[in-house]
């Protein structure tokens, strides 16, 4: 067990999901057919040993507190450490202002009360835009504390080796002894060639964390990239830690296709499912594939009933497929109802959405049709 | 006492036995915990029954290779059964004083555990097996035992009268009330068989029980000695027909009768109601994934699987692999098995963790014939390694490893 207290962000200030996330806060956004993201979060931290966990929620976070419940599925409903949702606008000792945080660094003054409750000596923060599906905590706070940074902070370079930069993502800039010295969020989609940009991990004595909050609140400032970081930079050891292996980003609709879609490579799946990723456990049945039904080149989960075509598809729990319908290149989350003989591509159809019989929506690879949770159509 | 609460019913849970007609398949685990139905074991479906039925205190009885059928139970979390006051609890042969022995009977494995009884004061025991797939109300046959102001209720099915003589037979008079009770009788009198489901009053039972215990002649069994002694002794024992679903799975051909029904859609079970879920111990896997080159119908298929190959009229259990031009029909594969490329496997069952090498071909015949089919079964042992090219005959029963087939090397 690391001594360490895991705080994830739940929520993401600059992404673009439309309708995706109208309900729900980011972290509990379904993704890879049975999984939530926070799922993969929570996954990271238990495979290395981190059992004391802090969710940080802001807005819409019912749907994140119905998934993960005391924690029991992840091995984390415990009296040492365990998992605690920390919800905004109530914070004690805050009867005045409340409201929703401005930024990170807020958000971290707001639970001071709990995070300084907590024994742990580290703090490893994630934010739940940017999943890296096989960091090893251990070995990163070993690299943390040998070189003696104040503040370790993760980036990579490349997605799943496409040289692309994530729009709106800070931007490191670091010198020769991998020291930041600036920072510069990607407004303008530039995609440069060595460009190491930021996955939302950190490592922190959580002392020193406690002191920059509480002095970043005292000046006026409230995020945690341009008030602390960047504004400390030439007073901390800000150190990079280069992570390079699978993950996948997630703030717009068409970065949450390409997410998902990257799981029906094997490589890739290999990766993100070496360690356990666990779940809510739901009880499904198995899937039954009837007569007459064909799948090809898809992730299926539990409790599906399949009589249609899918292919290239991403298929969440409890799903029904009609008979003569075509699924192509889509998500389906849990419980939706494709009926006989609709055809569907470049779709992601939300929870509980009956597509009725005979109904046909194409959306296009790089603008998706999303299909809001709930409806008819 | 302070804080004590009382279970008006609770569930006694006979898991212990070896489940011989099995075979290889009950090698290293009791029959309860024998796979079942693509996610679940035999056992799933009466805990399942209990929780649905609203008992939340079992004692599970076991005996024979008890340690994975003690880790599937575990805390009794995934039922639902992890409870502040009873819950599922465990309870194994033990030493009592200066001695101890095993179970020597299902009564005697009840008589044995009468303290663990008594912590609760129930006012009534529902006597159930792990080895029967069905889906039963026991609240229902509760109420009706109270109805019937009966001392014991058993549960009976009404089965053709040729298969009468397999079971134990019961005679009622108008009410339903038993006068007699027969062990697989030659020539049935009735067709009420027995399903192994019974409901005692606790304080009549406890009776019977101690009498039972002293009589050394006995088998200290329920329908061999129990239930003939109550008769004996004017006791009011009643059935309790059950309309619906109900299958013992004793013998490899039931097994695999009972997994394919599932995949009938005439056949009254189905696992997916909402309100009377089956629970499982979920195993933590990554969902299906259906590669390019896979045709699947009529199957059921669940977590952690990985399908390249033809899937027809099967049942393929958490973790299986088939790959590229492997062909599977009317089979159930079990956990973590893999079926190489260019295998074929027909009628069969693959125990857990088995391997079936590239090109073998496992219980192939040209006759298509399913009447004839289901009575041969081929069963591959737990853990065991089919070579590449070998060939299992139909109705084989492999247990271990068969290397790979040389060039020109005679069929075994």
């Amino acid at each position: 067990m690391l001594n360490v207290l895991g705080i994830n962000f739940a929520y993401n200030d600059r992404e673009n999901l439309r309708e995706l996330t109208q309900l729900r806060t980011l972290a509990s956004l379904p993704i890879a057919g049975k999984y939530r993201i926070i799922d993969f979060i929570l996954s990271g931290f238990v495979n290395s040993g981190i059992n004391d966990i802090s969710i940080i929620t802001k807005n819409n976070y019912h749907s994140l507190v119905d998934h993960v419940g005391a924690g029991n599925d992840w091995d984390l409903n415990r009296k040492i450490g365990g998992i605690r949702i920390l919800t905004p606008l109530s914070q004690p000792g805050m009867l005045e202002n409340v409201g929703l945080y401005k930024g990170t660094a807020e958000a971290l003054a707001r639970n001071l009360h709990s995070i300084k409750r907590t024994v742990a000596e580290y703090v490893i923060m994630t934010g739940s835009s940017v999943v890296c599906c096989s960091i090893d905590y251990e070995e990163l706070l070993h690299t943390h504390i040998k070189s003696g940074a104040d503040i370790t902070a993760v980036y990579a370079n490349s997605l799943n080796g496409y040289k692309k930069v994530p729009l709106g993502i800070p931007v490191f800039f670091f010198d020769d002894n991998m020291r930041l010295i600036g920072l510069r969020e990607n407004e303008d989609d530039i995609t440069r060639q060595e460009a190491t940009w930021s996955v939302g991990i950190f490592v922190i004595k959580k002392s020193l964390l406690e002191a920059l909050v509480s002095d970043c609140i005292a000046r006026g400032g409230y995020s945690f990239y341009y008030d602390i970081l960047d504004y400390l930079k030439g007073n901390l050891m800000i150190k990079g830690y280069h992570y390079n292996k699978q993950l996948f980003e997630i703030s717009d609709v068409t970065g949450y296709m390409n997410a998902n879609m990257n799981f029906l490579k094997s490589d890739f799946r290999d990766t993100a499912f070496e360690k356990p990723i666990y779940t809510k456990v739901k009880d499904s049945v198995p899937t039954i594939y009837c007569e007459g039904c064909s799948v090809r080149n898809s992730i299926v989960a539990d409790g599906c009933k399949i009589q249609g075509t899918v292919e290239d598809g991403i298929i969440s729990r409890g799903v029904k497929i009609g008979r003569g319908a075509v699924v192509r290149n889509c998500i389906v989350m849990q419980n939706a109802e494709i009926m006989s003989d609709v055809e569907l591509q470049y779709v992601i159809i939300d929870k509980d959405v009956i597509v009725r019989e005979g109904q046909k929506l194409i959306g296009h690879e790089k603008y998706p049709v999303v299909v809001e949770k709930r409806s008819i159509v | 006492m302070l804080g004590m609460v009382k279970k008006e019913t609770i569930a006694m849970l006979l898991a212990g036995g070896q489940g011989s007609r099995l075979g290889v398949l009950t090698n290293s685990v009791a029959k309860p915990a024998v796979p079942f139905g693509g996610k679940y074991r035999i056992i799933d479906f009466t805990l399942s029954n209990c929780v649905n039925s609203g008992i939340d205190t079992i004692g599970v009885l076991t005996q024979y290779q008890p340690l994975e059928l003690n880790t599937y139970i575990g805390s009794g979390q995934p039922w639902d059964l992890d409870r502040l006051f009873g819950g599922v609890t465990i309870l194994p042969p033990h030493i009592k004083g200066s001695h101890g022995e095993w179970y020597k009977g299902t009564a005697n494995a009840i008589y044995q555990n009468i303290h663990y009884i008594e912590t609760y004061c129930p006012e009534y025991i529902v006597v159930l097996s792990g080895d029967h797939i069905y889906k039963m109300n026991y609240k229902w046959m509760l109420d009706y035992h109270k109805e019937k102001n009966a001392d014991c209720t058993i549960s009976v099915l009404n089965v053709p009268y040729e298969e009468a003589s397999r079971f134990g037979i019961m005679g009622t008079d108008a009410d339903f009330r038993i006068c007699e009770f027969e062990e697989k009788p030659e020539n049935p009198k009735s067709t009420l068989a027995s399903m192994g489901v019974y409901i005692f009053t606790w304080k009549k039972l406890r009776e019977y029980l101690s009498r039972d215990e002293n009589d050394e002649d006995s088998d200290n069994d329920f329908g061999k000695d129990i239930i003939p002694s109550m008769l004996d002794g004017g006791e009011r024992v009643y059935a309790y027909e059950f309309k619906g679903y109900w299958k013992d799975v004793g013998t490899i051909e039931s097994l695999w009768e009972a997994n394919m029904d599932l995949l009938d859609p005439n056949v009254p079970i189905q696992l997916d109601d909402p309100l009377w879920k089956m629970y499982s111990r979920n195993n933590v896997l990554p969902p299906q994934f259906i590669g390019r080159d896979s045709v699947i119908e009529n199957s059921y298929v669940t977590e952690g699987c990985k399908i390249d190959g033809r899937i027809t009229r099967s049942i393929l259990f958490p973790g299986v692999t088939v790959e590229k031009g492997a062909a599977i029909r009317h089979s159930i594969i079990m956990p973590n098995a893999t079926v190489r490329e260019g295998a074929v496997v027909e009628y069969s069952i693959l125990a857990p963790d088995s391997i079936i090498g590239k090109y073998a071909r496992v219980g192939v015949s040209d006759n298509t014939d399913d009447g004839v089919r289901r009575q041969n079964i081929t069963v591959v042992g737990r853990g065991s390694s089919i070579g590449e090219n070998v060939e299992v005959g139909v109705g084989l029963t492999v247990s271990g490893n068969m290397p790979a087939k040389e060039e020109g090397e005679a069929q075994c």
